[in-house]
């Protein structure tokens, strides 16, 4: 009988389990050895010689500690940002009732539009001469700022972008989250004398903790894999002087630029580990704090 | 606030309806099969039908042409069938042939890049054409390989094999506007001096506007061969695969280019992508850029006067021929090849290669074709053409080594260094040759 249920389920399985072992799967096996070629013949599948040579590559090239440097800027620049704006507006959107439904939906756009459309507009937007960006900082006596052509600014501009892109969905979680929390503890917090920022703090945030974690590792996953958006805002390029250069975007120009397969599949594992220990840690953490 | 956001959302919708009609008009012109190729031989090379499949990365007028040129060639061979398949960009190209080169699925002619060819080469993806070209079904007496010019003969040669045809080739021109010239009394430039002349008196106010003289084309680490070459240096050597360019020449070329970034008189294509674009609102008073963007400046000029002259002097007079050729792959039958060759000789006949030209700015590629009357006659009387076909005596090809990717993209880095920060001419120029070498090196 188990040995029968379990042939079903494998069977009603099968199909998304065939798709994920083609696209997933294999993938990642392909490319976990073929970080290891030391010496081979890409297009007819020979490898003279296995090795670390990839990883040693890496761990002397300047272009991919920049890569690295960048990446790790661009999770912290987005990651805590993200999170506090999505969960203010959350809550505004939570106590409001007139329209709520109008600016869920406004903010939400972002999120279900193409990455590549959304960065032209932004490219406009982020124009020195003729965007809106710097018209608006120009009413608050700002001087023009070179927001895509500056190695200082691409960075900024990159994650303000991915903040944006990044908040509708962040936003339609935390607002599933508040809608959980039962009015009972709000009443008895009132009861006690809570005012509004006790109750936040000791109410809402504590009942929150699995949906803030939730978000945490998604936008930290996420944000580790940015390549869209820069190649989208900066056309084709890794922002000026590779100021905007991320470990996925050297990847893809390893791997289709210089057709240096090795590396970029070691790369491409090196970011695997660091995602994978940063979730690790993450786990570790929700474990010992959330309590509920 | 509101008010942003709504405009906002305006613009990202219309952004979004723009996006997939563009894209639905590529898949419409995806598919272009056409004649049936049922009836018995008439070429006696090949008598089985064969289906040629052609990747290219052509758009807007420039795929128009080419798609009913491939009807006509269609009709004509009963037994060949040319495919095109529209691929997207030349990055979306370059990728999708990578992809299938390794799925051995790969089409039986492609548009190419001299420097992807010799990555192709190096794995043993293309045919060499040397024997078909020298076979008895080669080019024809009147319409010779020899004609096509030597510098595109040069960029598909590979030591003794010949891996491409040249099919779009463009040079790089000064596009410059002739309203602003005329108005303040300047000729078009003819030497580095008069251009830095002409940018300087040309910065200024104009009706309301604050010009800029100059313009350069964002991909300036591309270009900067020609600057060099310009100056009177080397830039890579092709055959030891070093780097030659960390000379007085390439720091009067850095030089040169930084002063003008400096002092305000010239400035980059930054944001707005392609030159053209500022040039054509008047913005800037020139630029350079490939001869191939005549068409777009064509299309958004309206009724701004504007035209074309050869590229300025330095030392020397430089100039780089660029764009791509179709290269044939070995993942494919003997007859397929056949009908390929047939179809990439057809492209550029004498008269094919002056239609294609006349249509995109575009140069022909055969001799005969460039001092034809059928093409001397129109570019007299369409200025813009003149400049690019003035320019064969003095005309280069870029580097085309293993790990020129990784070297163009190096050398790039550095140089935004120079063109958005403060790095001096001299250090840039260090930085980007030891930079060059080591991806040549690593290539290796």
């Amino acid at each position: 009988m188990k040995l029968k249920d379990t042939a079903k389920a494998f069977l009603y399985l099968f199909p998304a389990l065939l798709i994920i072992g083609v696209f997933v799967i294999y993938p990642m096996i392909k490319s976990f050895l073929m970080s290891f070629y030391a010496d081979y013949d890409f297009f007819n599948d020979v490898v003279y010689r296995y090795g670390l040579d990839n990883f040693i590559y890496l761990w002397n090239d300047e272009v991919f500690h920049q890569a690295l440097r960048n990446t790790f800027i661009f999770v912290l620049g987005v990651v805590p940002i993200s999170i506090i704006l999505s969960l203010w507006i959350a809550l505004m959107l939570n106590s409001i009732t007139v329209l709520s439904k109008f600016f869920r939906t406004v903010y939400f756009i972002p999120f279900v539009t193409s990455v590549v459309a959304v960065s032209i507009v932004w490219r406009w937007i982020f124009h020195s001469n003729y965007g809106i960006m710097n018209y608006f900082l120009g009413l608050f006596g700002i001087d023009p700022i070179q927001w895509l052509t500056s190695t200082e600014w691409a960075m900024p501009a990159l994650i303000i972008l991915s903040i944006w892109k990044g908040l509708g969905y962040n936003i339609i979680i935390f607002l599933a989250g508040l809608q959980t929390i039962g009015d009972s503890y709000y009443n008895a917090a009132r009861i006690d004398g809570a005012n509004r920022w006790s109750r936040f703090i000791h109410v809402t945030l504590p009942q929150l903790a699995p949906t803030t974690f939730f978000i945490t590792i998604i936008s930290i996953i996420n944000s580790f894999k940015v390549f869209d958006e820069i190649y989208a805002l900066f056309d084709g390029q890794a922002g000026p002087s590779n100021s905007a250069l991320t470990v996925v975007y050297y990847v893809f120009n390893k791997f289709y630029g210089e057709w240096d397969f090795g590396v970029a599949s070691a790369a491409a594992y090196v970011l695997f580990l660091i995602i994978f220990i940063f979730t690790l840690i993450q786990f570790y953490i929700s474990k010992k704090k959330i309590t509920y | 606030m509101k008010k942003l956001s709504l405009l906002l959302f305006i613009m990202m919708v219309s952004v979004l309806i723009a996006a997939c009609s563009n894209s639905s008009n590529e898949s419409d012109t995806s598919n272009n099969s056409a004649t049936d190729t049922k009836e018995t031989a008439e070429t006696p090379e090949t008598t089985e039908p064969v289906e040629v499949e052609f990747w290219h990365a052509m758009s807007d007028t420039h795929e128009k042409w080419l798609e009913d040129a491939t009807a006509k060639f269609n009709e004509e061979h009963e037994n060949i069938t040319v495919k095109l398949v529209n691929q997207g960009s030349y990055g979306d190209l370059s990728q999708k042939l990578l992809a299938a080169a390794k799925a051995k699925t790969s089409p039986t002619i492609a548009q190419a890049y001299a420097e992807w060819m010799t990555d192709y080469d190096q794995n043993n993806l293309v045919v060499d054409l040397a024997p078909m070209i020298n076979g008895e079904n080669g080019f024809p007496a009147d319409q010779s390989y020899e004609d096509i010019s030597e510098v595109f003969r040069d960029d598909n040669t590979f030591g003794d094999k010949i891996l491409g045809l040249p099919f779009n080739k463009s040079s790089r021109v000064l596009f410059y506007n002739k309203t602003y010239f005329e108005d303040n009394g300047l000729t078009p430039p003819t030497t580095w001096d008069e251009l830095a002349t002409a940018a300087t008196t040309l910065t200024k106010e104009i009706d309301g506007k604050n010009v800029i003289g100059m313009g350069f084309e964002n991909g300036l680490g591309t270009e900067l061969s020609m600057w060099i070459e310009q100056a009177g240096g080397d830039f890579v050597d092709e055959k030891e695969g070093k780097v030659l360019f960390n000379s007085e020449a390439g720091l009067n070329a850095l030089t040169f280019i930084d002063t003008m970034l400096k002092d305000g008189t010239a400035r980059m294509a930054g944001e707005d992508g392609y030159m053209s674009g500022p040039f054509t609102r008047g913005d800037v008073g020139m630029y350079i850029g490939s001869s191939a963007g005549i068409a777009y400046v064509a299309k958004d000029a309206g009724d701004m006067q504007w035209s074309t002259t050869p590229l300025p002097k330095g030392v020397e007079q430089a100039a780089p021929f660029q764009g791509t050729n179709i290269t044939m792959f070995a993942n494919s039958t003997e007859a397929e090849q056949a009908g390929a060759f047939e179809y990439m000789k057809y492209l550029i006949t004498p008269e094919n290669t002056v239609d294609w030209a006349k249509t995109t700015g575009y140069l022909p590629v055969r001799e005969s074709a460039q001092q034809g009357a059928d093409w001397t006659s129109f570019i007299e009387e369409n200025e813009p053409f003149q400049a690019g076909n003035a320019q064969y005596a003095y005309g280069f090809i870029d580097v085309r080594l293993p790990g020129s990717f990784a070297m163009k993209n190096a050398m790039q880095v550095e140089l935004d260094k120079m063109l958005y920060e403060n790095a001096t001419p001299a250090d840039t120029l260090e930085a980007m040759s030891s930079k060059a070498q080591e991806a040549l090196d690593q290539a290796k």
